[in-house]
């Protein structure tokens, strides 16, 4: 007797008894009630009398069954001209990004950039649909107290100053779209054996933005950043913690080129993940089209 | 149509072989531009590491492949807990999903009307559960409140949005 026959006879020795109670019949003998149509015992079927219930064509947002719907009654709407073509950040709150620390999905003692609150794959981003990363949002700034090396790609002015109080840095960063697409998926970037492409500086509309140091932009002086880190300490009244004395102070400094998109990883290197190699241009041409 | 795209397929690389004359090169396509190996030899020198702390720097951007488990710590600021129950002196036991969180779920069906809670992953006494829910949740309703038990898959279905309420009862138990 073989192994699963033993095995089905004894569960079937401390099986109860067959009896009516527990028989039930032969799988497909029994046929499911039909939809009949017309004589044949055709009537509603639970699906009302006329109309989108009974012909299951549910109408669209904002269809108006044949009327000029509102949303196109007008012409134009000028404030949301373009709204197609502008970049967008999908929101973070703080309230997730403490979460995410407190179940251990994001490690403190590194700096969290976009790469690493994207490998915790509670955070998705599509850049072929205009997203340009992270919008930290100040849900839950009250209770957040890590602190982090962060980078995110836009933050309010109450999100960096809690991000601060709590002892942390927080950085804002641009990204172009080919490079958000090597952070996405780093695994099956660094599957394709391309070289780490150099990250482009921000477009004329963002510039601004990113050199502007209440921002905490990436391109902007960092006398100027520290100078405001004190400002916005004095605005919502807390003590600026020294991170000149913090025993993670080389943590907390750590920054990226703004050609960079991986910490430590320079543009221009190719990545061999089974053989764990890493490949370094040595021509003048590449070394120069690379440099930051 | 099929010739066609056969023929521009064979001039973008080379003259035509069929009509060596007329070889179509249309430079508004991506196929127009030549091949690496027709460029002739293309040598650029690389430096191999197997450098340590370069590799490092990858592993750091590679992600985990399994969810970490959390650390034990002293407070949790976000307001999530680890599960802190023993269950042998438990009548029921509620698992954790694989995220580390309280499985329960809202449900919005018939075209957003209908909201109803799920709490999965349930086992043992799932009677009694019921029971301490209902006991729990019925103060803050109106109406009766309506639930479903399924024992022998392990859930609880409850008409209406308390998923913050059931969240909350758990936490408190430890689950």
């Amino acid at each position: 007797m073989s192994k699963n026959t033993e095995k089905a006879l004894n569960i079937l020795r401390a099986l109860p008894r067959v009896c009516l109670a527990n028989i039930r019949d032969n799988p497909g003998s029994r046929l499911g009630p039909k939809r009949g149509r017309a004589q044949h015992g055709g009537d509603k079927h639970g699906a009302g009398n006329k109309g989108s219930g009974q012909r299951q064509n549910y109408m669209r947002l904002g269809y108006e069954t044949g009327n000029n719907p509102f949303y196109l009654r007008f012409p134009q709407e000028n404030y949301y001209k373009g709204h197609h073509l502008k970049r967008q950040y999908p929101p973070l709150s703080m309230l997730e990004l403490q979460k995410l620390i407190d179940t251990n999905r994001i490690d403190v003692s590194k700096p969290i950039d976009l790469v690493s609150i994207l490998n915790t794959g509670l955070y998705r981003l599509f850049p072929d649909q205009h997203q340009f990363g992270v919008n930290l949002t100040d849900e839950g700034a009250d209770i957040f107290c890590a602190k982090i090396n962060l980078e995110v790609q836009w933050a309010s002015e109450i999100v960096i100053a809690a991000v601060e109080k709590a002892g942390g840095v927080i950085t804002t960063a641009y990204y172009d779209p080919y490079s958000l697409q090597a952070m996405v998926n780093t695994t099956k970037f660094f599957q394709r054996g391309v070289p780490i492409p150099r990250r482009m500086i921000p477009p004329p509309d963002a510039i601004e933005y990113y050199t502007d140091p209440a921002k905490r932009g990436y391109l902007a002086d960092p006398e100027k950043v520290s100078e405001e880190r004190l400002v916005l300490a004095q605005k919502y009244g807390y003590n600026l913690p020294k991170i000149e004395n913090d025993s993670e102070y080389d943590m907390l400094t750590e920054r990226k080129d703004p050609r960079q998109i991986f910490y430590g990883l320079h543009p221009g290197w190719v990545v061999n993940l089974r053989d764990k190699i890493i490949l370094k241009p040595k021509d003048e041409e590449l070394l120069e089209y690379y440099a930051s | 149509m099929f010739i066609a795209s056969r023929c521009r397929a064979i001039s973008h690389r080379a003259p035509s072989l069929i009509f060596p004359k007329f070889g179509q090169k249309r430079d508004s396509s991506f196929q127009s531009s030549p091949y690496v190996e027709d460029l002739g030899s293309v040598n650029r020198s690389y430096e191999v590491t197997k450098d340590t702390t370069d590799w490092s720097y990858v592993q750091r951007v590679l992600p985990p492949k399994v969810v970490p488990t959390p650390v034990k710590k002293d407070v949790y600021p976000s307001g999530w807990r680890p599960q802190t129950i023993d269950i042998a002196d438990k009548p029921y036991f509620i698992k954790r999903t694989k995220n580390h969180m309280i499985p329960c779920y809202l449900d919005i069906g018939q075209r957003g009307i209908k909201r109803t809670t799920l709490l999965k992953s349930i086992q043992g006494d799932i009677w009694q559960l019921e029971k301490e829910i209902k006991e729990f949740l019925q103060p803050q309703v109106f109406q009766i409140l309506r639930v479903q038990v399924n024992e022998f898959v392990g859930y609880i279905r409850i008409n209406g949005d308390h998923v913050n309420a059931i969240k909350y009862f758990l936490e408190q138990k430890g689950y």
